[in-house]
């Protein structure tokens, strides 16, 4: 018996993998985040390319691996571009919040709806900068649509969630879902999602009314203690809702006749949030440690007198000011460390070895099309400190 | 159909010419130049060595882009003793076209820039500040005042304390130490009841006094000099030169440090550090300025640096002005003693009149 008896009679079953080696990964944020101290930051525009160009590259699919394109330079120009437009922004915001407090005070509140709608912007144009620098098989995908189109049915829908107690997320991730991939396309093949608000509701909603009670019930029961015993619940419940977003996302994708079909477990992603904050305890213990026995050091070098242990003298102690700035600025690059090797390499590696493409056979000859995207969109998502994928 | 045949039948490479995804297999032929040729011996590029540069693969693949063909044009060669054999004719392999960077470029420049902002916002913003806040006009500020007053207000109480006695005693203080310190009169003190003992000034001239401020003084003295030290950031234009550079130094560090994620702590300690450090002047001149007044009342300024001692022995630091511990209290009081002198001039109230001024809060 050989194995292709095994597979079903569909034309190309192909699944995806990840080679990447994760010792290369860890050295490049390792080092990255490194580099990103001593530049006080401006390297993340390359550290960032850089994984990306990891991820992709490694990302293998039906034989070929994909590409990033992407270059630090483009970010970089995308975040002056988005700074040149969110500067006057800011004085504007800053002037209309004293016209808006002289009228009644703590009134400019409403304001941050602004923000909100450019960081959806920003959701979108980065996705689309991403998507245009992704090429496989020497074709890249592509992106059209209005940013700001997206990002007022993305506000309106956040508001529905809002006054729903996040009942509608689904069927919100669905229908913003949709509007992106009908507007993405890999060459001349057009995108759209088939994923339903509906199913993934039906799939998740325990998680969604579980989190409620968790958040709810020991507040109304006055039982604080409650909110302790039930807090290590949440990264599962957040783990398990991840998981299934993913599977449902990537089940619903869509380019032309290709399908693609995720079958990620629904307890993949825990072990991989519950690493990363055992890791991040494990670093802030490190971090204390290393605080308690610098002012050791320090308190017995310069010759304490009386009490060893005075806070508050070791407050104005430059040496220990000097001490914690370092440990703290190491334990950052430590974090972030963590969360690139677990919740962004190994959490791609888990979705990328668990799904199946069908139909490739309608992507083994499609003519290149489509402009490529400019940055401005991940410029927002740095300035305005916002994520999505 | 390349999927037809099993795959470890592999060809010797495999080509997309970059406007279709057609996966070509083809045979390299070395000569003058690179030659791609299909299995049935079609030619379908040509290739200088010169112009091939290496692209991102999995490790085990050579994948190349050519400066000269179509832009995703790919040629990718899986065999380790084919790739050896086009490494070596290739010169510009990994020469970093203009999209690749070089991290030591990156690291200088980045420092350089840093280096700047950090410069700017120590030595340069503090200049624009002084220069730029007494351009505002004074209806700005006033405006600025209302807003600031009404949030002082919500947060710490709004009642105005206004026995006439009391209201009587203060005006002949505040008059006092409104023409010794050279201020027009657009000056003007209120006294709020509150349990919080301090004071601010706010833009435009108005001061805010609370009343557990002249519960805790001791005479008129110490009370003069507090309303004297905040007359001094108003005749300096303190809040809006802090206005201007607390603002623009958040903006340029948040900038500078961007999202380096966990950043908020380090934007906040340096912020902090540079913002501080700016305010710590403005205190310096403003004790300078009551001191003055005082000496030039005929009374001792050490008034104000007891008083705050005081308070800052019985409460820690506070978010507004008089008790903000910028400078170290013991510091100014030092300063303050050091230039303790026999009253020369008289009084500033009466007895009854500051015994009034104490009262003010109480309802009648
Ligand atoms: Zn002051």
């Amino acid at each position: 018996m050989n194995e292709m008896s095994s597979v079903p009679q569909v034309p190309m079953v192909r699944s995806g993998s990840f080679c990447g080696s994760r010792a290369e990964f860890r050295r490049l944020v390792l080092r990255g985040g490194l580099l990103e101290l001593i530049t006080l930051g401006f390297y993340r525009f390359w550290l960032a390319t850089d994984m990306r160009r990891h991820l992709w590259a490694n990302t293998t699919l039906d034989g070929d691996a994909a590409e990033y394109t992407g270059t630090g330079k483009e970010l970089l120009l995308g975040f002056l571009m988005a700074v040149a437009i969110l500067a006057p922004l800011y004085i504007g915001y800053f002037l209309l919040g004293i016209e808006a407090e002289s009228l009644q005070t703590f009134a400019s509140v409403p304001l941050v709806a602004l923000f909100y709608l450019f960081s959806q912007f920003a959701i979108y144009r980065a996705r689309r900068y991403r998507l245009t620098r992704t090429v496989w098989r020497g074709v890249r995908f592509w992106m059209t649509g209005s940013g700001w189109a997206y990002a007022l049915r993305a506000s309106l829908w956040a508001l529905a969630v809002l006054l729903t107690f996040g009942l509608l997320l689904p069927w919100r991730t669905a229908a913003l879902e949709r509007y992106k991939m009908n507007h993405s396309h890999y060459g001349e093949l057009q995108g759209r999602f088939e994923g339903r608000g509906l199913e993934l509701f039906k799939r998740g909603w325990w998680i969604w009314a579980l989190t409620l009670a968790f958040l709810i019930v020991p507040s109304l029961l006055w039982l604080p203690y409650l909110t302790i015993v039930v807090l290590p619940a949440l990264p599962v419940l957040f783990a398990l809702y991840r998981a299934m977003e993913w599977r449902w996302w990537l089940s619903g994708l869509r380019f032309g006749a290709v399908r693609l079909q995720s079958a990620l477990p629904a307890t993949a992603l825990i072990p991989l949030y519950l690493k990363a904050i055992g890791w991040s305890a494990l670093l802030l213990m490190g971090f204390s440690l290393y605080l308690g026995l610098g002012g050791v050091v320090i308190t017995l070098l310069t010759g304490g007198e009386g009490e060893l242990f005075r806070p508050e003298a070791l407050q104005n102690n430059i040496a220990m000011l000097v001490l914690t700035g370092i440990g703290y600025l190491l334990l950052i690059v430590g974090f972030n460390a963590v969360m690139r090797i677990y919740l962004l390499r190994d959490l791609w590696a888990k979705v990328v070895n668990t799904t199946t493409v069908y139909g490739l056979d309608a992507a083994a000859e499609v003519a290149a099309q489509g402009e490529l995207a400019t940055a401005l969109g991940e410029g927002f998502a740095d300035g305005l400190d916002v994520a999505g994928f | 159909m390349p999927h037809d045949l099993p795959s470890h039948i592999a060809p010797e490479a495999i080509y997309f010419d970059g406007t279709s995804s057609r996966r070509h297999r083809v045979t390299l032929s070395f000569g003058e130049r690179l030659l791609l040729q299909n299995l049935e011996g079609e030619t379908l590029a040509s290739w200088a060595f010169g112009d091939l540069r290496r692209a991102d693969a999995p490790s085990g693949i050579l994948r190349l882009s050519n400066v000269a063909a179509p832009p995703l044009a790919r040629l990718e060669i899986r065999d380790p003793g084919l790739a050896a054999q086009l490494t070596a004719l290739c010169t510009g392999l990994d020469d970093t076209g203009p999209a690749r960077h070089s991290t030591a470029r990156i690291v200088r420049w980045s420092v350089a820039a840093a280096a700047s902002v950090l410069l700017i916002a120590v030595f340069g913003l503090p200049l624009i500040a002084e220069r730029l806040a007494p351009l505002l006009p004074r209806s700005f500020e006033q405006r600025l005042g209302v807003v600031v007053e009404q949030q002082v207000k919500t947060l710490l109480g709004d009642r105005v304390c206004d026995d006439p006695a009391g209201q009587a005693a203060l005006a002949k203080l505040v008059e006092a130490v409104r023409s010794a310190g050279g201020l027009d009169d657009h000056v003007a003190v209120v006294v709020l009841s509150s349990g919080i003992p301090n004071a601010v000034a706010l833009p435009g001239g108005k001061v805010l006094l609370f009343s557990a401020l002249l519960a805790d003084a001791n005479d008129p003295d110490e009370i003069a000099a507090v309303i004297a030290h905040e007359f001094g950031h108003v005749a300096h234009h303190d809040n809006m030169k802090v206005l201007i550079h607390n603002g623009s130094a958040s903006f340029l560090i948040g900038l500078l440090f961007g999202d380096l994620s966990g950043s908020g702590a380090l934007v906040f300690a340096t912020k902090t550090l540079i913002t501080s450090s700016y305010s710590r002047e403005a205190e310096h001149d403003a004790d300078t300025f009551s001191i003055e007044v005082m000496q030039k009342l005929g009374r001792s300024p050490k008034g104000l640096g007891e008083l705050l001692f005081r308070l800052t022995g019985k409460q820690g630091g506070s978010a507004l002005d008089i008790v903000a511990s910028h400078p170290l209290t013991e510091d100014r009081r030092d300063r303050m003693r050091s230039l303790d002198a026999v009253p020369t001039g008289p009084p500033l109230l009466t007895a009854a009149e500051w015994q009034a001024l104490k009262a003010i809060c109480k309802r009648s």
